[in-house]
């Protein structure tokens, strides 16, 4: 221990604070979950970790919460913490509709959590949360689908997709990669007339299923998804997930039986 | 001056609020909504001092939401009433109470019709049939004459529609009719009288 | 760090084990007889009612265990005052889980060192089984076990539990794996530490056993005489 690394956020010589370094390694550890806007919706996919025989499933908390009506939170790291912060998110939701009359805004709500985790990187006696979270949701009276992303030391950020959690840079070079390519090729498949501007919503399931089995190999019973549209949210049940995979994975073989019947050619 | 009417029959139970929002001897609005959905099964109704109504109703609505967002299960019609009890109780004992009285319908469990009349001073008492206001004076007679447990949603209205009939008849003030909710199986909807 | 320090701490203390059937909920525990000079029959110190509806069995350090489980049933009397009626399990698991964690962020305070079995009836879920450890994580459970040996008694938890056993094979099944887990030879009442949940006549009703009760229900159980017979055998 050089000292620097206390119980106390301060910064090293070197303008580290290891406090929020170690949050950022709580937050690699934990379970990936992933964000994709669509054109009319937005998804949070997660990996489930499968639960163990004695389990109880049902009362074993999920990854992905409510913070409102309007606002889901998905995160990766110390679920301890996580609880903590969701609580202090639906809070504010609650309390903000009873000033302004009004639901608060998905950045207002990102920006509420980010400050939340800065003020515990900074203030005296505490260590930072050791979670990630994607923020997801619609403002009122607007259709826009919203993701944002949140991180231990505070920062903020809004996204068309990404992932956090374990292997998110593997999922998140895969979004890199797809989402710009599937809106190519929309834009070319797409008629003179008509006009495509983002992905429709099995489209955007899709991707953010496969972007999940990037990491997650156990297939559909590890995933959990849910889907929000403007005023209505829902989670994608067990079938339908398999479903989805199940034609991920059938396209997957095509392919690669295309490619073997190419190479027996040459 | 306001009223706020509660029903409970066989299949649900109604709320009817008067919808004239006054001021002294100003009538301010014609279409006031003295209600507030707790969740997808409760709903409250209120009468009292204006500025307190709100703020409390509001305050209520704000802490089920939570409860329900917390618990990813809504609280039941029993337990809001002992709830919003409990905070009158509280505020009765405080330097500002507040003076609002409550009506709480609901499907306790999402099953059993469920009514239950609060008042300021944190009594509560479960009824068939209950009335905030002046409007009660009136309105009770009626209630005990023609109230019979095994009523309908339909003989329900059909007797609130008596209520309305007699305070036209009878209350000296203008109250601009009745705002009516239904709640019951498939959740809280909007009602006519007519 | 401190916090496996708390764990490691938790893995040193007598087993408690939780079975959920289909009727009710088994509760068993190991004390460690320190001295038989030791006043035995003030009863159970694993074991403790929180409120009409739970009970919970502890491993880890007991004076911890006394300020979580004082808050907890504090916690579940002002549920109680606001909305009239009983709090849910999960809602006092997650209550006293959100002060370890609090212990586990703000410094200046050491982490809590106990585990918890939680075991309780509610109307949203019926019977359920909760464990909680010093990081303020907690999770549901059929059946399982905190202290020493846990994972050999969730090793055999698994393979000896079925899905809609009933109380009494629960019984049993909670005794033989306590049987085995524990480092004496033979179980006592004097080593055993026993709770039920049950319904009766639709309301929960927990029971904290009797030493007299336990005797007759380890003779019963026929797990003291497979030990004799291993005993004889070896």
């Amino acid at each position: 221990m050089s000292g620097y690394d206390s119980a106390l956020s301060i910064f090293s010589p070197d303008g580290h604070v290891f406090q929020v370094e170690y949050a950022l390694e709580a937050v690699k550890r934990g379970t990936c979950a992933v964000g994709v806007k669509g054109e009319e919706i937005v998804v949070l996919a997660c990996e489930r970790r499968t639960t163990l025989k004695l389990q109880d499933p049902r009362t074993t908390p999920s990854k992905i919460n409510k913070i409102d009506n309007h606002v889901q939170l998905a995160f990766a790291g110390l679920s301890a913490d996580a609880r903590i912060l969701i609580d202090k998110a639906r809070v504010e939701a609650q309390s903000y509709r009873l000033t302004l009359e009004d639901p608060a805004s998905i950045e207002y709500m990102t920006r509420y959590i980010a400050g939340v985790q800065q003020r515990y990187t900074q203030s005296g006696g505490t260590r930072p949360f050791g979670i990630a979270t994607l923020v997801a949701g619609f403002d009122a009276n607007d259709k826009t689908p919203r993701l944002y992303l949140t991180e231990p030391s505070g920062i903020y950020s809004a996204w068309k997709a990404n992932s956090i959690g374990r292997s998110s840079k593997t999922v998140r070079e895969f979004l890199e990669k797809n989402y710009d390519k599937r809106m190519q090729e929309k834009k070319e498949n797409a008629g003179e007339n008509e006009e495509s501007t983002g992905l429709n919503d099995d489209e955007t399931i899709r991707l953010a299923i496969e972007a999940l089995l990037e990491v997650v190999q156990t297939g559909a019973k590890n995933i959990e998804i849910c889907v929000m549209k403007p005023g209505k949210t829902r989670a994608l049940t067990n079938e339908e997930i398999s479903n989805v995979v199940k034609q991920i994975e059938d396209e997957k073989a095509a392919e690669e039986e295309k490619k073997k019947s190419h190479r027996r050619r040459d | 001056m306001d009223a706020a009417i509660g029903i409970r029959v066989n299949d649900g139970v109604i709320v009817a609020t008067s919808r004239a929002c006054t001021r002294s001897i100003t009538i301010l609005k014609p279409d006031d909504d003295k209600t507030r959905i707790l969740n997808e099964h409760n709903i409250l109704a209120y009468t009292g001092t204006s500025g307190d109504t709100t703020q409390f109703a509001d305050y209520i609505q704000g802490n089920m939401q939570l409860y329900s967002m917390r618990e990813g299960v809504d609280l039941n019609s029993k337990g809001i009433a002992s709830y919003i009890r409990h905070e009158l109780a509280t505020s009765l004992r405080s330097r500002s109470p507040y003076q609002v009285n409550i009506l709480l319908a609901g499907l306790d469990k999402g099953d059993a019709p469920f009514l239950s009349n609060i008042d300021y001073m944190g009594t509560r008492v479960d009824l068939p049939y209950a009335a905030h206001g002046y409007a009660a004076f009136y309105v009770m007679s009626l209630f005990d004459r023609h109230y019979r447990p095994d009523m309908t949603l339909k003989d329900g209205m059909k007797l609130l529609k008596m209520c309305k009939a007699e305070l036209d008849e009878r209350f000296p003030v203008v109250f601009k009719g009745f705002q009516v909710k239904v709640v019951d199986k498939e959740g809280i909807h909007s009602s006519e009288l007519e | 760090m401190q916090v496996e320090y708390a764990l490691e701490a938790i893995n040193h203390a007598g087993t408690a084990i939780g079975v959920l059937a289909e009727d009710g909920i088994v509760l068993a525990a190991e004390r460690k007889v320190t001295s038989k000079l030791l006043e035995q029959d003030t009863s159970a110190e694993k074991m403790y009612v929180l409120n009409d509806n739970i009970l919970c069995a502890v491993a880890g350090m007991t004076a911890d265990a006394g300020i979580l489980i004082n808050y907890m049933r504090e916690e579940a009397q002002r549920y109680l005052s606001v909305y009239n009626q009983d709090i849910p399990i999960e809602t006092l698991v997650r209550r006293v889980c959100n002060v370890k964690q609090g212990y586990t962020q703000h410094g200046g305070l050491r982490p809590f060192g106990v585990s918890f079995i939680f075991a309780g009836y509610d109307d949203r879920y019926g019977f359920q089984i909760y464990t909680s450890n010093p990081s303020g994580n907690y999770s549901g459970w059929k059946a399982t076990s905190i202290g020493a040996n846990n994972t050999s008694a969730e090793t055999l938890l698994k393979q000896d539990y079925k899905d809609g056993i009933n109380l009494d094979d629960a019984k049993k099944l909670a005794l033989k794996v306590l049987s085995k887990t524990t480092d004496s030879s033979k179980l006592t009442s004097e080593k055993v530490e026993f709770a039920t949940v049950q319904l009766t006549k639709k309301q929960p009703s927990l029971k904290i056993w009797k030493p007299a009760e336990i005797e007759k229900l380890l003779e019963e159980s026929g797990v003291q005489d497979e030990n004799d017979d291993k005993e004889d055998k070896n």
